[in-house]
């Protein structure tokens, strides 16, 4: 069953004017946020020549196509073609748009239109890291609800939003409550310990 | 300073974007590393007897190992690279200037073996590339812990230089960077910095120059 | 009765790295060896023969029987012409994506920034394409782009007059305006070795008149130009290069790669291709 909204990173890791890569229920996005801070997902592929447009660069409230230029607006549809710029381009040059959220400080995306709004989650951005391996949660004192695992490491309170990539992979999104920089830094090794420990399990 | 230099090599490149970051001049000298193996050669065998590039000549100084040739450039064109003259930087400067020949060693392998078919052992190469790609990240997290938007303090130095190249070239290998959003952002603040040359396989930041108005005829 | 794909010619090697050792690599997906014997090619696949000829500074050969000669490039025999042999470089990507690639220009302030070209200097005006069927090759003709540092030996920038030739599937001649002999024209050319449908080898090559920069920076320069174009390559979709209308969607400045679309579907050239538009 594939849930309503998906996390795919930490608000602070999109900041303005900046494009990544993400996946979600397969889908391959490209995540942006315009020079106002207008948070946007949409498909990885410029309809000119299918170039990934996570590799592009975002100008305004536009994200252009590295390969050619191609700009597109808010609902995706193409500003401007660089070869032509007396052109008004066409309307069916449009990139599939989805839909994007910030909440928690999670940026979280659906492939559907929702009709709930992302969870409730607690505690400051972390770090994000990419797993390849299922974790064990209970082992690791952890209960899952859904994409939200929540538990303590080195006695910090650490919610973890779980993002199912293809082929057994998962990114974690952890947010930690309140602590100092040591202490944070010590849960930062225990995330990388659960990777590890999951990675091990799978070899 | 003449550099013998490869366009596509990230070593020769963290020279020339250090010379570029700091307003030093070089002159480059082409050495024909593929499909040439002028690097083999009798002639530049003489120049450096590990037939590896980048080499550095300064008068009568020969430097060959990009971590001395940073150093050097760095000492005499803009001291402010090498970090505070404390013990601490010191320490961690050097330490990512090693770490530098590890990305070197496994990432800069796998990218030669996929693009200019070199022979590699290519898995354990993209392995160990993927184990130091996450130490980066890692060691960046570490450092906004700290307060530091960079390696080894608050400002890039040397330390930042040695790591950047093979972190953003590491796809060229098949090794994605994009589980590692912290190195995203780091080396989106090196690609901005005044004078940040480019090299193949590194676009240029278009979103740092607006719009252009008008038509371009 | 002609197979489209196999019965053409492919380059394989340089001449000039034969003299080291074999080299072991796949044509169309099959492994090949390509070696010299008495100071001439031999490509054998599995033991037995094929076709082979050295021309233009690399070995080309055939899985099937060419119905025709090797393509002709007169600029390769013309006295005080640099032949330059480039190098391979390997890309995961269709053989006919990089050919592709190679006969754009729009993406030149892009992806060769303040090399090929610049904003805001982005239009690409009219040219003239057209299939000639006398030859059955691919043309563009009157292409013209202002770029800031054209080639090794321009001084600031110009307009460049291009034409661009497909003599084969996987090959890709441009000529362009050639700064110290106006009138000439310096050749540089693409020629991709179809390891998979997803997987190629090009080999730049050229024929220039400049007598003054070193050949290693001349090597330097195009493998500058192609590396940039190669975390394009590795990053369109779908890999295999649509044949039909509906995936992607073409401009005016597009009208060489629309006709090349175009020529490979009319030969039954599918290799690295697909036909139906997901």
């Amino acid at each position: 069953m594939t849930a309503a909204w998906t996390p795919v990173a930490l608000v602070r890791d999109v900041p303005p004017l900046c494009v990544m890569p993400a996946c979600v229920d397969g889908v391959e996005l490209a995540l942006w946020r315009s020079a106002t801070g207008r948070l946007a997902a949409w498909a990885d592929r410029c309809p000119h020549r299918g170039m990934r447009l996570s590799h592009g660069f975002v100008r305004g409230e536009a994200l252009s196509c590295i390969y050619h230029g191609w700009s597109y607006g808010s609902d995706g549809h193409c500003l401007r073609i660089p070869a032509h710029p007396d052109l008004e381009p066409p309307e069916a040059i449009r990139v599939p748009v989805y839909h994007a959220v910030e909440s928690g400080g999670v940026v979280w995306v659906a492939t559907e239109a929702p009709d709930v709004p992302p969870p409730t989650v607690e505690g400051s951005p972390l770090r994000s890291l990419t797993v390849e391996g299922a974790v064990d949660w209970a082992a690791a004192g952890f209960s899952l609800s859904g994409p939200v695992a929540r538990g303590h490491l080195s006695g910090i309170g650490v919610t973890i939003l779980v993002q199912p990539l293809p082929n057994g992979r998962q990114v974690l999104h952890a947010l930690a409550e309140a602590a100092t920089p040591a202490a944070l830094k010590e849960a930062s090794r225990d995330l990388e310990a659960l990777r590890r420990q999951a990675e091990e399990a799978l070899a | 300073m003449i550099l013998y230099d490869y366009v596509l090599s990230p070593d020769c490149y963290k020279v020339r974007l250090l010379a570029a970051l700091v307003g030093a001049k070089l002159d480059l000298r082409a050495v024909d590393f593929h499909p040439g193996g002028e690097h083999r050669s009798a002639a530049f065998l003489r120049i450096n007897p590990a037939g590896t590039i980048p080499v550095l000549e300064d008068g009568d100084l020969v430097l060959t190992e990009s971590a001395g040739i940073l150093t050097y450039v760095a000492a005499r064109h803009g001291p402010d690279w090498l970090g505070d003259d404390t013990p601490v930087m010191r320490g961690r400067v050097a330490q990512w200037l090693a770490f530098g020949h590890r990305l070197s060693a496994s990432i800069g392998k796998a990218r030669t073996h996929d693009m200019l078919q070199k022979p590699a052992d290519i898995e354990a190469c993209r392995k160990a590339g993927v184990a130091a790609l996450r130490e980066l990240e890692a060691a960046l997290i570490d450092a906004r812990l700290r307060g530091d938007s960079f390696l080894a303090g608050n400002r890039p130095t040397l330390a930042d230089i040695a790591c950047f190249p093979h972190a953003m070239l590491a796809p060229d290998g098949g090794i994605s960077v994009d589980p590692y959003p912290t190195i995203r952002l780091w080396t989106r603040s090196l690609r901005a910095l005044p004078g940040f040359i480019e090299m193949p396989g590194i676009h240029r930041l278009h979103e740092l120059k607006p719009e252009p108005v008008g038509t371009s005829a | 009765m002609t197979d489209p794909v196999r019965d053409e010619w492919y380059p394989v090697s340089l001449v000039s790295q034969l003299h080291h050792a074999a080299r072991d690599t796949q044509l169309l997906g099959e492994p090949i060896r390509v070696t010299l014997r008495d100071g001439q090619p031999l490509v054998t696949a599995s033991g037995r023969a094929l076709p082979s000829q050295a021309r233009y500074g690399h070995v080309w050969t055939s899985l099937g029987t060419p119905a025709r000669p090797l393509f002709d490039i007169p600029e390769a025999d013309q006295p005080g012409r640099r032949l330059v042999d480039v190098g391979l470089v390997r890309v995961k990507c269709s053989p006919l994506r990089a050919v592709e690639n190679f006969l754009d220009i729009a993406h030149f302030p892009f992806v060769h920034t303040d090399i090929l070209g610049a904003e805001p200097h982005t239009e690409v005006g009219r040219y003239d394409v057209a299939i000639r069927d006398e030859v059955d090759e691919v043309w563009a003709t009157k292409v013209r782009f202002y770029q800031p540092q054209a080639a090794k030996s321009a001084e600031g920038g110009i307009t460049t007059e291009y034409m661009y030739r497909v003599p084969a599937p996987t090959v890709s001649i441009l000529y362009k305006t050639c700064p110290p002999r106006p009138g000439e024209w310096d050749v540089i050319t693409l020629f991709v070795q179809p390891l998979t449908e997803t997987l190629c080898e090009v080999w730049p090559w050229m024929a220039l008149f400049d007598d003054v920069t070193p050949l290693t920076d001349l090597i330097h320069f195009q493998q500058t130009i192609f590396l940039q174009d190669r975390s394009i390559l590795e990053n369109q979709q779908p890999s295999l290069l649509p044949l039909d209308p509906g995936m992607e969607i073409p401009t005016r400045a597009d009208l060489t790669s629309v006709a090349y679309r175009r020529w490979l579907k009319r030969r039954g050239y599918t290799y690295g291709a697909q036909l139906v538009a997901a």
